[in-house]
């Protein structure tokens, strides 16, 4: 009797915690197009379930993951290690990391700029503050402008990480709102220089990147991302507090399903299979 | 002739009507341009404004305020307890309000240096808890140094910020050996940055006054102190292991020639009178090991389980097992042997519930049994009783502010030998009466 009780206690706390099928997704501003495509197809064939999904960064929805004001969070970068910790301290769980697609990380240059290729090592040094001059890469002689993310986005860690080694962005970088912004100040700035998810590069030239000098240079096609000769690609993940349960599974599981990737592919970014 | 007359007059008009509509169009153009122009020049000029604004916005990010309060209401089994849920019990009381914490922390984070203040305002008073500066290396960021007060590099339970703390306090154990948990020094840590194969292990080391933080230094022995540790996540299992083995070594100046330890033969103080005693020093020496297990439950949730012991050597005084800074008391010093361990689990239940259940046990005397205390002739006292807590309670997290905390400790004592006759030991024939339930709200922000 006395176990019939608890099992009935526990399970009642655990319908409080999932309340009548509303999942919320919260994070990377890369993601937010895709996720709402996701969420709208889904809840046209489940009307029972509400997806709300808002954006704000990747960093933005990996708190709201820690604080338990998010059910999903999308992020363009891997959890840290910190940010695993807090959710250790307050959930006593790493997270759940679930690869929901794959992307290029394009750099954009205006449609008149005559630079064709970068090396990996060229990239690092024109956002390190080291090449400040497209006359350095054989372009015209003007100052170099450049355009970035906020610091708590998943493409600024990315791309500083992995791009930059960890070094620091040039102090004249410009931080702007989302990836929309960064191709818009590029398109209009004859001179500037951006990155950003490849499924946004409109009104705008996607410069080939190179590993080093010797090696060709490719674009962010889905030939070159899924072949893995395109040198900037990652994932995006689902992150979710603790291994996804109802109807939280049943939407990632969609997600991962056929129907799910071919919402990945509409929206421009790659199926992980 | 007349037709093409007509034609004429016909081409003169349309075309004077088309001059005039390209004079209208191209002055609307212009205006068009002028107005343009216009509102690029204001959109440059909020540009401007934004770049100053972010400037000094990103700058202010750099400066962090958190705090917290923990409010709570106690009730013991007793009046006037001794009590290590919160403190003791004043005389005839055995229930309270208390302002448990009531911290408010500042840090000025400039990625590789950092600036901690941290104070405490509770009923009785505002305190100073951390107050240090850190620099980081800006090459391989991963030694960082640290000087001022702050919390003792030894074992887990010290650094785990009361704000996370499942149980409303740090076990029996801590509070003897660690009171206040900070202490003023210098720090260095080894954090290798993620990515790096060596992520997974951190080594602390802190050199201090080993004097506790409310106290100026009086001797010139300065106590060492460190923890290795490791972080073994397995994520894909949503299994993550850590741990790590810490040591303390320090020095307790004695103003007295008198000094006494246990001999292991009688079970009782032996005295060593020694001349060389007076301004010797005495060792306290800890060897500590910890562990903590996370586990995400399949549809339960997070799991913890956490573990720590610790045994070593403590200087006090016949009425005290704690941390001992004689400063200028002239008072014998009781060597003695010591060893204590919890046990803590914590179960998530979905968003909002977390239940716990903790066991520790603290013996200061580890030569001697709850039965030798009291005998005749033997000059142990109720500082050599070893003392055990079974704590149960319940977190709800109300938002990701609040969380209300329902706990009680149930604490046990060794019994004395029953023929103790000295008054302050009869209690100690039977289990005090000395549990607590608390209830606590704590605002976090």
């Amino acid at each position: 009797m006395k176990v019939k009780a608890v099992l009935l206690l526990i399970t009642m706390m655990l319908q409080g915690s999932i309340a009548a099928e509303t999942i919320t997704v919260k994070g990377s501003d890369t993601m937010v197009i895709l996720a709402q495509r996701w969420a709208e197809l889904y809840m046209s064939k489940h009307p029972e379930v509400t997806i709300q999904v808002t954006g704000g960064g990747s960093g933005t929805g990996i708190s709201a993951l820690i604080n338990g004001t998010t059910d999903i969070c999308n992020s363009s970068r891997p959890m840290k290690q910190s940010e695993r910790e807090k959710l250790k301290q307050r959930f006593n769980s790493l997270g759940v990391e679930i690869k929901s697609a794959k992307d290029g990380l394009a750099v954009y240059v205006h449609e008149s700029n005559p630079v064709k290729e970068l090396t990996l090592a060229q990239i690092k040094a024109i956002y390190t503050g080291k090449i400040t001059n497209w006359k350095q890469l054989g372009g015209p002689e003007a100052k170099i402008i450049l355009y970035s993310r906020e610091n708590n986005s998943g493409t600024y860690v990315y791309f500083k990480d992995n791009v930059l080694g960890g070094d620091d962005y040039a102090a004249a970088t410009q931080s702007m709102p989302g990836t929309a912004a960064v191709v818009n100040a590029v398109a209009k700035d004859k001179f500037g220089v951006g990155y950003g998810g490849a499924a946004y590069g409109k009104g705008i030239k996607f410069v080939k990147i190179k590993r080093d000098d010797s090696s060709p240079g490719y674009e962010p096609t889905p030939e070159n991302v899924k072949s893995g000769d395109y040198p900037i690609s990652r994932f995006l993940f689902l992150y979710t507090r603790s291994r996804p349960t109802g109807a939280l599974k049943a939407y990632i599981d969609w997600i991962l399903s056929d129907e799910g990737q071919q919402v990945v592919s509409k929206v421009g970014y790659f199926p992980i299979r | 002739m007349r037709t093409a007359s007509l034609a004429f007059c016909l081409l003169l008009v349309s075309t004077g009507l088309s001059a005039q509509e390209t004079a209208s169009r191209d002055t609307a153009l212009a205006k068009l341009a002028e107005r343009i122009e216009e509102l690029q020049g204001q959109l440059d000029g909020l540009n401007e404004s934004y770049l100053e604004s972010k400037t000094t916005v990103d700058g202010l990010k750099k400066i962090k305020i958190t705090g917290y309060i923990q409010s709570q209401f106690q009730t013991a089994d007793g009046d006037g307890i001794a009590s290590f849920a919160g403190g003791n019990f004043p005389a005839g009381v055995h229930s309270r309000f208390q302002l448990r914490r009531g911290r408010v922390k500042v840090n000025y984070d400039n990625d590789i240096t950092q600036y901690v203040l941290q104070i405490d305002v509770t009923q009785n008073g505002v305190g100073i808890k951390d107050a240090y500066a850190s620099i980081k290396e800006p090459w391989l960021k991963t030694f960082s140094f640290t000087g001022g007060i702050f919390d003792r590099p030894f074992g887990f339970e010290i650094s785990y910020s009361s704000s996370s703390r499942e149980t409303p306090e740090r076990s029996r154990l801590f509070q003897t050996l660690f009171p206040g948990e900070r202490e003023l020094g210098a720090k260095l840590e080894i954090t290798p940055p993620e990515g790096s194969p060596l992520s997974i292990f951190n080594v602390k080391f802190g050199v201090l006054n080993g004097v506790l933080n409310t106290a100026n230094e009086n001797d010139n022995y300065k106590d060492l102190l460190g923890r290795a540790g490791f972080q073994l996540p397995f994520t894909e299992q949503n299994l993550a292991i850590d741990g790590g083995v810490s040591v303390y070594s320090g020095k307790v100046r004695s103003n007295s020639r008198a000094s006494y330890s246990i001999n292991t033969g009688t079970k009782n103080y032996a005295v060593d009178s020694a001349v060389t005693n007076l301004g010797g020093y005495f060792d306290r020496s800890y060897l500590g090991a910890d562990v903590q297990v996370y586990y995400d439950l399949p549809v339960l949730g997070g799991l913890s389980l956490r573990g720590e012991f610790i045994s070593g050597k403590q200087p006090g005084t016949s009425a005290s097992g704690q941390f001992y800074n004689p400063g200028t008391t002239v008072t014998p010093i009781y060597n003695r042997n010591f060893a204590g361990w919890y046990i803590n689990c914590v179960q998530n239940i979905g968003l909002q519930h977390q239940f716990v259940l903790k066991y520790d046990e603290y013996d200061p005397n580890t030569d001697v049994e709850g039965a030798d205390v009291g005998v005749a002739g033997k000059s142990l006292n109720a500082t050599d009783v070893k003392y055990s807590t079974l704590g149960i309670g319940w977190i709800y997290h109300w938002d990701a502010n609040v969380k209300l905390v329902l706990y009680y400790d149930m604490v046990s004592n060794e019994k004395v030998n029953a023929s103790a006759t000295t008054a302050s030991l009869l209690p100690f024939k039977e289990d005090l009466k000395d549990n607590v339930l608390t209830v606590r709200m704590q605002y976090k922000f």
